[in-house]
């Protein structure tokens, strides 16, 4: 665990980095606290502190207030250490930011406990951090695929939407649909369903650029957002999408599954202000012309199926 | 180290409390005492210049940064002392800055010297 320690006194410095080194912390030892206060807003700079309260440039609890301004990431334990110990002094130094507050000269074993107290917060953090990020990916992603869900995808497109309106480009929009896939899940059961659409996650993914959008809009259905892609290669690119789809069987348990996709395709022109939900119509007829001319191709929509 | 070596330094500091403080690490010890050695003296001179000054901010500044100094190597009567004159400055009482300040003195004057004896010597 790294810590830093801020103190102007040697004498305090040496001797704090030296206890605290034989009890396993990576110390970092800072001898003003504007230094100090550098080093802990670092994005992967200490989470845990102790700081002298008087030093040179910036004291205890002001490197406190800086720290608790300017860093939110992540929580930093911060221990002011000091020989000031009235009530007033306490309260100060906890209202300025500190977690925790310590008297010089400090005592070995309650100075270690305080410290493994801060880890323990620190860890709890962590967990709650992870925790809830945990729940951010299960609320955006669909548990099957890992793709975008429903909402979030089209969440995306609204706020693509609106960027190509600001900055003058042309967003294409893709819905695609597997062909056949009922005959997949009635053939070969819905486990093995399950694998296909994994694939087909995963084979999609593949085939779009790092800054375009895939989520999976319903069953077998799949929406593709190609942003800064105008309409004269919107064909070709979701082309591409579609024999990236079908390019091989999927590989099975059971053995190889061939598939297929259909896929209509809209385009958004900077000028375009139609509301999402006419585009996706419009999208929505192109892929139904597409499944009309036989399946495993792409159209390009500009009509609204009712 | 002679006996009386070690009775100078046990007057000034509490042996048995710094040596827990610093895990009974002998290198350690040494080190923290030469630089006490040598920031002591830097210290105690701003005291001084801040007293003659007639700051008692700066009086408080530099009795407590003493006072902590002092406190971690467990030389309590000279914290204790340390801290008087910073109590005193705090208060802007000039009469009690200069009856705490020779106090202080008359206590540090044998300090170093037997601080700097007890270095030359050898272990406790």
């Amino acid at each position: 665990m790294k810590i830093l320690i801020a103190d102007d006194d040697a004498v305090s410095l040496r001797l704090l980095e030296k206890t605290l080194e034989r009890a396993g912390y990576e110390v970092t030892a800072v001898s003003h606290g504007r230094k100090a206060a550098e080093e802990l807003c670092r994005p992967d700079g200490p989470r845990l502190a102790l700081l002298d309260w008087m030093m040179p440039q910036l004291d205890g609890p002001g490197v406190c207030r800086t720290v608790r301004r300017k860093r939110s990431q992540s929580h930093v334990y911060l221990v002011l250490l000091t020989s000031k110990s009235s009530k007033e002094d306490i309260v100060e130094g906890l209202e300025s930011g500190a977690d925790d507050y310590l008297t010089k000269p400090f005592d070995l074993g309650e100075l270690k406990a305080r410290l493994r107290t801060g880890m323990r917060i620190l860890e709890l953090e962590d967990n709650l951090l992870e925790a809830r990020e945990d729940m951010r990916y299960k609320a955006t992603h669909d548990s099957l695929t890992s793709l975008l869900n429903r909402g979030t995808i089209l969440e995306l497109l609204a706020g693509e939407l609106n960027r190509k309106r600001r900055d003058k480009s042309s967003v294409s929009i893709a819905l695609g649909d597997l062909d056949h896939f009922k005959l997949v899940n009635d053939t070969y059961g819905h486990i093995m369903g399950d694998e296909v659409l994994r694939e087909v996650g995963r084979r999609l993914l593949g085939s779009v650029r790092s800054y375009d959008f895939v989520g999976r809009y319903g069953g077998e259905e799949f929406l593709v957002v190609l942003n800064n892609c105008v309409a004269e290669k919107s064909v070709d690119r979701v082309e591409e999408i579609r024999k990236a789809i079908g390019s091989s069987p999927v590989r099975t348990t059971h053995g190889r599954i061939p598939i297929t996709m259909s896929l209509g395709v809209a385009v958004s022109s900077p000028s375009d202000t139609r509301p999402l939900e006419e585009i996706l119509c419009e999208v929505d007829g192109a892929l139904y012309a597409a499944k009309s001319a036989g399946r495993n191709c792409c159209r390009l929509g500009n009509v609204c199926r009712e | 180290m002679t006996k009386s070596e070690h009775a100078a330094i046990d007057r000034y500091v509490n042996m048995p409390e710094l040596l827990a403080r610093v895990e009974d690490d002998r290198e350690l010890l040494a080190e923290l005492l030469a630089l006490f050695i040598k920031d002591f003296p830097k210290l105690r001179d701003v005291l001084h210049h801040a007293v003659h000054a007639d700051v008692p901010s700066q009086v408080e500044e530099a009795a407590h940064a003493l006072k902590g100094m002092l406190a971690n190597l467990s030389i309590q009567r000279g914290a204790e002392l340390a801290a008087n004159i910073e109590a005193a400055a705090r208060a802007g009482d000039a009469r009690e800055i200069q009856l705490a300040m020779d106090a202080f003195n008359a206590e540090e004057t044998g300090l170093l010297p037997a601080v700097a004896a007890f270095m030359g010597g050898s272990e406790p």
